[in-house]
């Protein structure tokens, strides 16, 4: 099977020897740091690190699509919230132990994302946007009207976290250990033959039908993949607040996800998790000090698309993370990750352009 | 849970002119889209705020038409500023486009928070209009029929507009070719301001309209723009006959499923929508991909 002709990078790479050491390294103080969280500082902080780690890991489930496979989704809240509402059900509802519900509300959405992904994947664009919107909001409002199912308005109550780490800094290690697994879990899949193929689609859908690639199937299989790691991260929010409503799957919701995932860096992983933390220090800390913080969070997006689309891991790449390489005589990895920064902003850009009937023209 | 003949009728008369009201706003995003090629999803946004702005406009004067006439303009001049101060920056850029429009949409459901606060607010209609008529055996409010009528003669205006004057033949030149057009000498550039303007002050009318039907509240602006969306999506991208049959489609539908089943009348929305993805997901009056 062909493999698309992007450049691999490999450790084994002379010049790539210092670069990869000193990300490991960050990695692990990064890691040492998550770890050691709890003993740092007091519950306050630890949640609001619990909720960045779930948050994060649903941005990064947007960025799988959006920034690998230049699917911008405005509707993954919707996703989260059938794992989310599905746990609340079989929980309380159906009265089944923890370990089964979550299981249960997982496959429940896994089903359902291959279904949205069915009726998206012949999509592209703005148009998937669209389309995608549209699905989660008829997802809100299933969980708006549905009041005998879902609670309405009032939401869901008795999502309890698992007996093993009800005190909050058991659930924050609970999150962490889950969360990483899963963002394992999706460093595997981009680096994978399909993770190369999806960034195949997001530079040129039209080209990769050629080359042999089913592109509607890819798409399907990676809304669906996405779709259950949003799910993981629907199911910690319930049991982080014992509690599940249509806020968490409104519009909203998935813009908040989007905003994350671009102010961090697009087509990253680590993207996810420094535009979650931002969000969660913004919408817990900031808020404090200023009443009207959701402008700005909307004033952040606005002008994070105007000026700077590769969003924080991207300007890090560009503006220090290069020019240290360059210091350290790297010069060919300090383009690789000029080159990166790029790729991340173009993931915006990419997808063919809107039109439905133009000559062609240029847009 | 059989209808009853009037209970038939009532449905068929409520469909029909909320699909009036979501023709007023899905017009207008078809205008946008179809020249600019900008989704608009700050649509929705320009609706509740011209509800708004019509609400204080009616409470400090007692005029209902003032109301209209602020809600329009106020809202054709903010999509003004929009266009001109914002997306012309990013022209062409579809993806960008959108997502700018998003950001903004976060940022005036907060301000109208902050302003016009979180009650549900139901705007009083016109004096005139606050009536019932009979047809048949079935009583209906005046102020519906009125919406209806004005539904019916946007669309009307905006064919002649379209069709049959100098100004509708650059924007559908414009829509095919703008290269073209420019290198005829024509201003296209204002000729895009004007059209998101004209969007922009469709939706306040719509939003005004809406508010004395369906009631203003916070979140009413995501709602709206989700049938507005669907509507376009079942319509085609682009096409002012698709926001028409969409908007037909819709309305009927969702009046038809308040009626039968209540909870899961959003449920119904999913069920045309998914048909036309599946078999021409370009929407019903969308042309095929070049």
């Amino acid at each position: 099977m062909n493999t698309p002709r992007l450049r691999l990078r490999r450790p084994s790479d002379p010049g790539r020897v210092l670069p990869s050491a000193l990300k490991l390294g960050g990695l692990a103080a990064v890691l040492a740091l998550l770890v050691s969280l709890p003993f740092l500082t007091g519950s306050f902080y630890v949640s609001l690190g619990t909720q960045a780690l779930y948050l994060g890991l649903f941005a990064l489930s947007i960025n799988l699509l959006a920034g690998y496979g230049g699917m911008i989704t405005l509707g993954q809240a919707g996703v989260s919230g059938i794992a989310g509402y599905g746990l609340a059900i079989f929980l309380t509802r159906f009265n089944l132990p923890l370990g089964v519900a979550m299981v249960a509300a997982l496959a429940v959405t896994v089903v359902a994302a291959a279904f949205l992904g069915l009726l998206a994947m012949r999509t592209s664009g703005v148009y998937f946007l669209m389309v995608t919107l549209a699905e989660g909001m008829v997802i809100w409002g299933i969980a708006q009207r549905w009041n005998t199912l879902t609670g309405g308005d009032n939401g869901m109550r008795g999502v309890n976290r698992p007996g093993f780490a009800a005190v909050y800094w058991k659930y924050y290690y609970f999150t962490l250990v889950v969360v990483a697994a899963c963002t394992a879990l999706i460093a595997l899949i981009v680096r994978s033959p399909f993770g190369l193929t999806l960034r195949g689609i997001r530079e040129s859908e039209g080209r990769m039908g050629p080359l042999g690639y089913n592109v509607a199937l890819h798409k399907l299989v990676a809304f669906t993949v996405a779709g259950a790691f949003a799910g993981v991260s629907g199911m910690l929010l319930a049991m982080d607040n014992n509690f599940f409503s249509p806020a968490s799957v409104h519009l909203k919701a998935s813009a908040d996800g989007l905003l994350m995932s671009i102010l961090g860096g697009m087509g990253t992983l680590t993207g996810a998790f420094v535009g979650s933390g931002v969000f969660v220090f913004i919408t817990n800390y900031v808020s404090g000090y200023i009443t009207r913080w959701p402008t700005l969070l909307g004033l952040i997006f606005v002008l994070v698309i105007l000026f700077a689309r590769d969003g924080i891991v991207g300007a890090w790449n560009r503006w220090v993370w290069a020019p240290l390489l360059r210091r350290v005589g790297q010069a060919e990895q300090a383009e690789l990750a000029e080159e990166a920064a790029r790729e991340v902003a173009s993931g915006l850009l990419s997808g063919p352009p809107a039109s439905v009937a133009t000559k062609g023209g240029p847009q | 849970m059989p209808l009853t003949g009037r209970a038939f009728v009532l449905q068929v008369l409520n469909g029909i002119s909320f699909g009036a009201l979501l023709f007023l706003l899905s017009s207008g995003f078809q205008l946008i889209f179809g020249l600019m090629r900008i989704v608009n999803l700050a649509h929705g946004s320009f609706y509740l705020v011209g509800g708004y702005i019509g609400l204080s406009v009616l409470r400090a004067s007692g005029n209902f038409w003032l109301a209209v006439g602020a809600a329009a303009l106020g809202v054709a001049a903010i999509g003004l500023v929009v266009e001109l101060g914002l997306l012309r920056r990013l022209r062409g850029q579809a993806m960008p486009e959108v997502l700018l429009t998003v950001g903004l949409s976060l940022i005036f459901a907060d301000l109208s928070l902050a302003r016009w606060g979180g009650d549900p607010q139901l705007l009083p209609g016109p004096p005139g209009l606050r009536s019932s008529v009979h047809i048949g055996s079935v009583t209906y409010p005046t102020f519906r029929l009125f919406v209806l009528a004005l539904g019916a003669l946007v669309a009307v205006g905006l064919w002649l507009l379209l069709s049959r004057t100098r100004i509708g033949a650059v924007v559908r030149a414009g829509a095919d070719d703008q290269e073209m057009v420019m290198a005829l000498g024509v201003n296209i550039r204002a000729v895009f301001a004007g059209a998101f303007t004209i969007g922009a002050l469709l939706a306040g009318i719509a939003g005004i309209v809406g508010g004395v039907f369906l009631g203003l509240y916070p979140g009413a602006d995501g709602e709206i723009l989700l049938f507005a969306l669907v509507v376009v999506i079942l319509g085609g991208l682009g096409s002012l006959q698709g926001a028409m049959i969409g908007s037909l489609l819709v309305g009927l539908i969702d009046a038809f499923g308040r009626e039968l089943v209540p909870s899961l009348s959003y449920f119904l929305l999913f069920a045309p929508m998914a048909l036309v993805l599946i078999f021409r997901p370009r929407g019903l009056f969308g042309k095929t991909a070049s």
